[in-house]
C-alpha cells in the first residue's frame, strides 16, 4: 500500500449528491479506473490518507487512539458494476455484445446504453417493434445473441470509434422517489460506497482506537478479485463486507428478503465470524440503533467471501443495505438504511477496547 | 515451427503427469536461458535475465494437456474412465487414446445406448484389445492416464493435432526464449502444470515468482467456422490480444500495451473476448496483492478434442509479438 497523498479536511458531502454522482462514472467491472477516482477526492476529505492500487481499489484510511494493540479493521464496498461488452460489429454497424457480471437479459430490450469507444457514444438496445413480429414470438424471451446495440451512427464510422472490448454501461441517473428512496443503476454497490462515507463522519463524531481502512473494491461481481488481493495486501485484523441485500417484492420469497423501512441487515451465517457478528448485534442493540438480521446458510455474494479466507483466515462480518430490484437499471433503496448502517459500523469500531483480540478467539 | 509443434503435440503429459512433456521443453529451450527451476508443482521455471532497469515479467503456458483417467478394469478387460480437464462425449467417442507406456486404445460406449445425447462418460469404455483383467492389468493399472493419439498433420499452412491447447502456447514461448536477443525485462518464462484442472500451477509459480507483470499465452477459441457462436476472432488473422475470459479480466493496461506493440512492428492482430473458459492469467492476476496480468492467444478451431487446428502465421506473429513485448520498456 503506497499512500501518497496527505489530506485536507474538505467540504462534507451529501451521501445522496455523492452516489447522484458516482452511478453515473462508468466503472463495469475491470474498468474502474474513472470511479476509483471520484471515490479517492471524496475519500480525501474525510481521511488521513488516501491511495489507489495498480487495479484501482481505493483505500481509505483513518487512524485514532491511544491504546497500542489497536485492531487493523477492513471495510469494503464494491465500486465495480455489472454491465456489457463490445463483441462484434455487424455488417451494418450493429454492435453484438456479451455481459460482465450477472446481467438479466430479459430486462435489456429497449435500454439505453453508452458505448465507451474512442469517445462516449449514446445507444439503444433496440426491439422488434410488435406489428413485425411474427405470430407467437411476443410470446418467448429474445436471447442475448440475438439483439443488437445501435448507435445511429454508419458501419464505418461505429468501425472507426468502437472496438471489440470497449465496455458498455446502461444509462440510469439516480432519481429521487417518494419517502426518501431512490433507484437508479449500479446502487449495488455505490450505495455502500456511502456507507463508509456515512461512517467516516460519524467516527469523526467519536472516539475509536483503531487503524481503519476504507477500501472501495473492484472487480466484485465477477467473482469477489478485488477483495481478493486488497484483503491480502491490508491484511486486516477483521474484515467488514457491506453490500446490497434483496428487498422484499411481491413476488419474492419472504424468507429471502428484507423490509424496506426497518434497517440495514446484519448478515449471519459462516462466512462470518459467529463472536464478532453477536459484538455487532450487542452494539446494535445497546445504542438502540435498528437492525434487521439475514441468515447466509454458505459462502455469501459477497466481498466476505473472499475476505474471511485470504492469507490464514481474516474474522469478517457482513452489513448490507435492502434493496429491491438487484441487478437491474432500477435498483430501489431507502436512504435512510445507509446512514444507519453507517451508524452501526461506526459505533462497532469505537466499541473495540483493550481485550478486543477475545471477541476473536473462539 | 512444424518439427517443434510435432516433437510438443505427440508428447504425453495430462496435468499432474507432466514429466515428459517437461523433459522435452526443457531439453529443447535450457541451452538458451539463465537459469531453470522445477519447483514441487512440477512448474518448469527458465528465467532469462534483463539488463537491470526493466519489470519482472511472467509468461506461462501451461504444458499439461487433458486426458482419461481410468477408474475401474472390468472382468473382460474394459477400461472404465473419468475425465482430468475438460473431456466431452462427443470429441471422444470411437477416437483413439494412447497410455504413457505407449499403450494404446479406442473409445466407445454401451452398445444398448440408442440416443446419443444419453452417453455420459460414465457409460463410455477405453479398449486396449485385452481379453481379460489379468491381461488388461499386465498393460494399465487404475489411475494411469491416456490422452487422445493424434500425430500431427499440415494441412494449407494449418497444423491440425491433439494436445494444441496448450502446446501451441508452449511452442510460441520456446520460439520466443530462443528469439530474444536484447531482453530488456527480467523474463521469467514458466511451463505450468495442471492448468486444466483450474490453473493450478500458475498459481504457485506466480506466488514464488511474484512478478509486476503477468502474461499468459494460451489458445482460444475462433467464430469463424459454419454456425459458430459470434466471435469476432479468425484462424490466420493474428495472434489474438484478451480482453477477458471466465477467469480474467485483463489489465487494461497490459491490454493496451499489447496493442501498441503490435502496431509498433505492425503484424496482424485480433482483440479476444472470450464468453466462457479460463486461462492462467486468471491465476497470476489475484496472486498476493494483484499483479495486472494479460494475454496472448493463439487462434484454435475445434478446442479439447484431438484435431485442434491453428495457423502457422499466427504462431509466428505471435512470437514476434512476445519478443518484441519483452525487448521494450514495460510502462504500466
Amino acid at each position: 500500500m503506497n499512500f501518497k497523498y496527505g489530506c485536507e479536511e474538505g467540504d462534507s458531502v451529501e451521501s445522496k449528491d455523492f452516489l447522484a454522482r458516482l452511478i453515473d462514472i462508468p466503472g463495469v467491472s475491470g474498468y474502474e479506473k474513472e470511479v476509483s477516482k471520484e471515490v479517492s477526492e471524496v475519500f480525501k476529505g474525510y481521511c488521513d490518507d488516501v491511495c489507489i492500487d495498480d487495479f484501482y481499489n481505493v483505500y481509505g484510511r483513518k487512524t485514532r487512539g491511544t491504546i497500542e494493540d489497536k485492531p487493523k479493521i477492513m471495510l469494503a464496498a464494491h465500486i465495480d458494476e455489472i454491465g456489457l461488452m463490445v463483441k462484434d460489429i455487424d455488417d451494418k454497424g450493429f454492435i453484438k455484445f456479451t455481459t460482465i457480471g450477472g446481467v438479466d437479459q430479459r430486462i435489456l430490450l429497449s435500454q439505453e446504453v453508452i458505448v465507451y469507444g474512442r469517445e462516449p457514444l449514446f445507444g439503444v438496445i433496440g426491439a422488434k417493434p410488435p406489428h413485425l413480429q411474427e405470430r407467437g414470438e411476443r410470446g418467448t424471451a429474445v436471447k442475448i445473441e440475438d439483439m443488437t446495440i445501435d448507435l445511429g451512427l454508419p458501419p464505418q464510422k461505429v468501425k472507426e470509434l468502437v472496438r471489440v472490448g470497449d465496455i458498455i454501461t446502461f444509462k440510469s441517473p439516480l432519481v429521487s422517489m417518494q419517502n426518501n428512496f431512490v433507484n437508479g443503476k449500479s446502487l449495488d454497490d455505490r450505495a455502500s460506497v456511502a456507507v463508509m462515507l456515512e461512517t467516516m463522519k460519524e467516527l469523526d463524531k467519536l472516539n475509536f482506537n483503531a487503524d481503519v481502512f476504507f477500501v472501495a473494491t473492484v472487480q466484485e461481481e465477477v467473482g469477489v478479485r478485488g477483495a481478493t488481493i486488497s484483503t491480502y495486501g491490508v491484511n486486516p485484523d477483521i474484515g467488514v463486507a457491506i453490500d446490497v441485500t434483496h428487498g422484499d417484492t411481491p413476488d419474492s420469497p419472504k424468507e429471502e428478503t428484507n423490509e424496506m423501512n426497518k434497517g440495514p441487515v446484519i448478515c449471519i451465517g459462516p462466512n462470518l465470524h459467529p463472536k464478532l457478528s453477536q459484538q455487532l448485534i450487542d452494539v446494535a442493540e445497546d445504542y438502540s440503533l435498528q437492525y434487521q438480521l439475514e441468515v447466509a446458510p454458505g459462502p455469501t455474494g459477497t466481498d466476505a467471501r473472499a475476505m474471511q479466507i485470504i492469507r490464514d483466515g481474516i474474522p469478517t462480518l457482513l452489513m448490507e443495505i435492502p434493496l429491491r430490484y438487484m441487478h437491474t437499471t432500477v435498483e430501489t433503496l431507502n436512504m435512510d438504511n445507509i446512514e444507519k448502517a453507517g451508524r452501526i459500523i461506526a459505533f462497532f469500531i469505537a466499541s473495540m477496547e483493550e481485550g478486543w483480540r477475545e471477541w476473536l478467539s473462539y | 515451427m512444424k518439427d517443434l509443434l510435432k516433437k510438443l503435440t505427440e508428447t504425453y503429459g495430462p496435468s499432474g503427469n507432466e514429466e515428459e512433456i517437461r523433459r522435452v521443453i526443457e531439453e529443447e529451450m535450457h541451452e538458451y536461458v539463465d537459469e531453470i527451476d522445477i519447483d514441487v508443482m512440477g512448474n518448469l521455471i527458465a528465467y532469462k535475465k534483463g539488463n537491470g532497469q526493466g519489470k519482472k515479467v511472467m509468461l506461462s503456458a501451461h504444458m499439461d494437456q487433458i486426458g482419461l483417467i481410468v477408474t475401474h478394469i472390468d472382468d473382460n478387460g474394459f477400461l472404465r474412465f473419468s475425465n482430468v480437464g475438460g473431456i466431452s462425449v462427443l470429441n471422444t467417442i470411437n477416437g483413439r487414446v494412447i497410455f504413457k507406456n505407449g499403450i494404446m486404445g479406442t473409445v466407445s460406449y454401451e452398445e444398448e445406448i440408442e440416443n446419443i445425447k444419453d452417453i455420459k462418460l460414465n457409460r463410455m469404455y477405453i479398449d486396449i484389445g485385452a481379453s481379460d483383467r489379468e491381461e488388461a492389468t499386465e498393460k494399465v493399472s487404475i489411475g494411469d492416464v491416456a490422452v487422445y493419439y493424434s500425430p500431427l498433420a499440415e494441412s494449407n499452412g494449418r497444423y491440425i493435432g491433439g494436445a494444441m491447447d496448450n502446446r501451441a502456447g508452449c511452442a510460441l514461448l520456446i520460439k520466443t526464449i530462443k528469439e530474444l536477443k536484447d531482453c530488456k525485462n527480467d523474463a521469467y518464462f514458466v511451463f505450468t502444470v495442471q492448468e486444466e484442472v483450474g490453473l493450478r500451477g500458475a498459481k504457485t509459480s506466480a506466488y514464488a515468482i511474484n512478478p509486476d507483470v503477468g502474461i499468459a499465452v494460451d489458445v482460444t477459441s475462433t467464430g469463424d467456422t459454419p454456425k459458430a457462436r459470434t466471435m469476432a476472432v479468425k484462424l490466420g488473422a493474428g495472434p489474438a490480444i484478451k480482453v477477458k475470459d471466465g477467469s480474467v479480466i485483463c489489465h487494461p493496461k497490459v491490454k493496451d500495451l499489447m496493442i501498441d506493440r503490435a502496431e509498433d512492428i505492425d503484424i496482424p492482430y485480433q482483440i479476444e473476448v472470450l464468453e466462457w473458459g479460463g486461462t492462467d492469467a486468471g491465476a497470476i492476476h489475484l496472486t498476493r496483492e494483484g499483479i495486472p496480468s494479460g494475454a496472448v492467444s493463439i487462434p484454435c478451431r475445434y478446442v479439447h478434442s484431438a484435431n485442434e487446428m491453428v495457423d502457422e502465421k499466427d504462431l509466428e506473429n505471435g512470437v514476434k509479438l512476445l519478443v518484441k513485448i519483452l525487448e521494450n520498456e514495460i510502462e504500466l
